[in-house]
């Protein structure tokens, strides 16, 4: 497979705050990839590193090209949602569509119109008069209508109601994604989209605490509820997390074969959030 | 590359909708005031029917054509003043807004370079709203062209005679034009200043633009009583050099204008090659470069997260 996103080393200082360290990681061709980590892990700035929206250090190269030197040749190629980057409150959904066929080679403004007609979205609108949910919606219909090679999404549901985040995804996979096409995406609700993932990155303090294939995942964590004498052999095989549940241990190992915890308990592929967090805390320790 | 600086200007013309509001505002209210002026005269029936024929039988067209040339100047200049304000708004908003409503995030993330966007600002500044302030001056114009010529035929006069006939139009209009669009590039180092400060404050920005045009002259007086920065940066408005004789100032001072026009063709009172080939003129430009260029550098480089 081609690698879309090849970094080497790459970091971005703020003063004497690494925001990126030092990371070095590839996202291939038709995958979807999550990047989960706590608030100021350096999420938003990889992303807007990947983007070209920052500089950074290291070798970064996206599609082939350099993004903050060739920005404007990779934006013809890549899109991004990020909840920090709103649609303009005063422009009209037709302006906005004149705006991104006018400056977009990539973009069908049939397909952006034919996608907000399954909305309640009127071009002659402002996108001050739409609801969040909305505003979203025209958003993605812009997205979506661009043959991009590249999404990038930065907590694009944040603020929605459960109703809107679930169709936001659904549409994506429905309308938007296929073989040909490469998601990244971050996000706080994990749980909501950890189905949809084909690959996830964990960073923290700018580094990278995992980075794996889901089905790997499965393979690599498996998670162990026991009692008594059970827990206790458990434990023997060193897990990396353990906690309590209706007085049961919960045990979280790494590398530790089914076979060698069978029988000890009831065996579970873990949660990405319950790894997360042990992922986080063993980082801590 | 021209495609899309014509949607960036489109986009312009949608986001600051002042920009062609105002020249119809100043357009209505001014021909408001020319129908009201006429429904005025028309109360004083027995001077009217002296004055119309006088100025049709005793006046010569050179003295019609004066009066005409100053009145419709006159009826611009309300134009002019507003054109300064209006720029001067729009450019320290143009970079500021799209940070202040976080909107910048989104316009970057479309195949646009940080300089086509600067540059976008920085022509609807120096050419796009100067032209359309020229277009709300010209159909002004026309306006009160017919509405005079109607209602001197109704009171008994010739329109062709004393209107048509003596009013140097397209003189007029292309007088006006050059004016408007040299005083824009004469200008264009503040324009330049304006979006520096507009991409690089984080409030404020009509305080923060001021805030050194009148304390470094104050403090260059105060420290070395002498006046370069207040002659090069607060005289500058008035030492437009495409006048032969006199400067922009006599626009505004009637005297000034009859002696001038008595002599001479209103065009020309005008000298493009002058304006063209002055150094000041150049110097200008050159310094509009450099700050379009550094305002270009702090939208691309400045991290808005």
């Amino acid at each position: 497979m081609s690698s879309l996103v090849t970094a080497r080393g790459v970091s971005k200082h703020f003063g004497s705050v690494r925001a990126v360290d030092n990371v070095s990681f590839e996202i291939e061709k038709g995958r979807i990839l999550g990047l989960i980590g706590p608030n100021g892990a350096g999420k938003t700035t990889l992303l807007k590193a990947v983007l070209g929206l920052t500089d950074c250090d290291g070798s970064l190269s996206v599609l082939g090209l350099d993004p903050f030197r060739q920005r404007k040749q990779l934006m013809q190629q890549i899109c991004f949602i990020a909840d920090v980057a709103v649609l303009p409150r005063w422009i009209k959904v037709s302006q906005l569509l004149d705006y991104v066929e006018g400056v977009h080679p990539n973009f069908s403004r049939r397909s952006a119109e034919g996608f907000l007609t399954h909305t309640k979205i009127q071009s002659g609108s402002k996108v001050r008069e739409l609801s969040k949910g909305m505003v979203t919606q025209l958003h993605l219909s812009i997205i979506m209508a661009i043959d991009a090679k590249l999404l990038v999404l930065d907590e694009p549901t944040l603020g929605l109601d459960i109703i809107f985040r679930k169709e936001f995804y659904a549409n994506l996979l429905t309308d938007y994604f296929d073989e040909e096409r490469t998601i990244l995406v971050t996000t706080h609700q994990v749980e909501e989209i950890e189905n949809l993932l084909t690959d996830i990155m964990f960073i923290n303090d700018g580094k990278i605490l995992l980075d794996s294939t889901m089905d790997a995942l499965n393979d690599t964590y498996v998670e162990v509820r026991a009692s008594g004498e059970n827990a206790a052999r458990a434990r023997g095989l060193g897990p990396i997390a353990e906690s309590e549940m209706f007085e049961k241990s919960v045990m979280l190992f790494e590398g530790v074969s089914r076979e060698h915890l069978e029988g000890l308990g009831e065996l579970r592929i873990p949660s990405v959030a319950d790894l997360f967090v042990a992922k986080i805390k063993e980082a801590r320790k | 590359m021209i495609a899309n600086q014509l949607t960036l200007i489109r986009r312009e013309l949608w986001e600051h909708r002042s920009i062609w509001i105002t020249p119809v505002a100043i357009g209505v209210v001014v021909s408001l005031l020319v129908m009201a002026m006429l429904a005025l005269a028309s109360g004083f029936a027995k001077e009217l029917d002296v004055a119309i024929f006088g100025a049709q039988n005793l006046a010569d067209e050179e003295q019609r054509s004066i009066a005409l040339i100053m009145h419709f100047l006159g009826t611009s200049w309300i134009f002019l003043i507003a054109l300064a304000i209006l720029t001067v708004f729009y450019c320290l908003d143009s970079l500021y807004a799209e940070r202040k409503d976080k909107s910048i995030l989104f316009w970057r993330s479309l195949p646009v370079t940080d300089a086509e966007t600067v540059i976008s600002k920085l022509l609807t500044a120096v050419f796009v709203i100067p032209l359309i302030t020229c277009a709300g001056i010209f159909v002004t114009h026309l306006v009160n062209l017919v509405v005079t010529s109607i209602w001197v035929s109704t009171k008994g006069g010739s329109a062709g005679t004393l209107i048509w006939g003596s009013l140097p139009l397209i003189d007029i209009w292309l007088f006006t034009f050059i004016v408007v669009i040299s005083s824009a590039i004469w200008m264009s180092p503040f324009i330049g200043w304006f979006l520096l400060v507009s991409a690089w404050t984080k409030r404020m920005p009509l305080l923060v633009a001021f805030m050194p045009i009148i304390v470094i002259p104050l403090l260059e007086w105060i420290v070395f009583r002498t006046r370069f920065f207040a002659s090069a940066v607060g005289d500058r408005g008035d030492n437009l050099p495409i006048f032969h004789v006199g400067d922009i100032k006599m626009l505004f001072d009637d005297d000034e204008w009859l002696r001038r026009i008595h002599d001479l063709q209103l065009l020309d009172l005008i000298d493009i090659g002058k304006f063209l080939t002055h150094y000041e003129t150049w110097i200008g430009i050159i310094v509009a470069g450099l700050f379009t260029t550094a305002a270009i550098y702090v939208r691309r480089f400045r991290d808005e997260s």
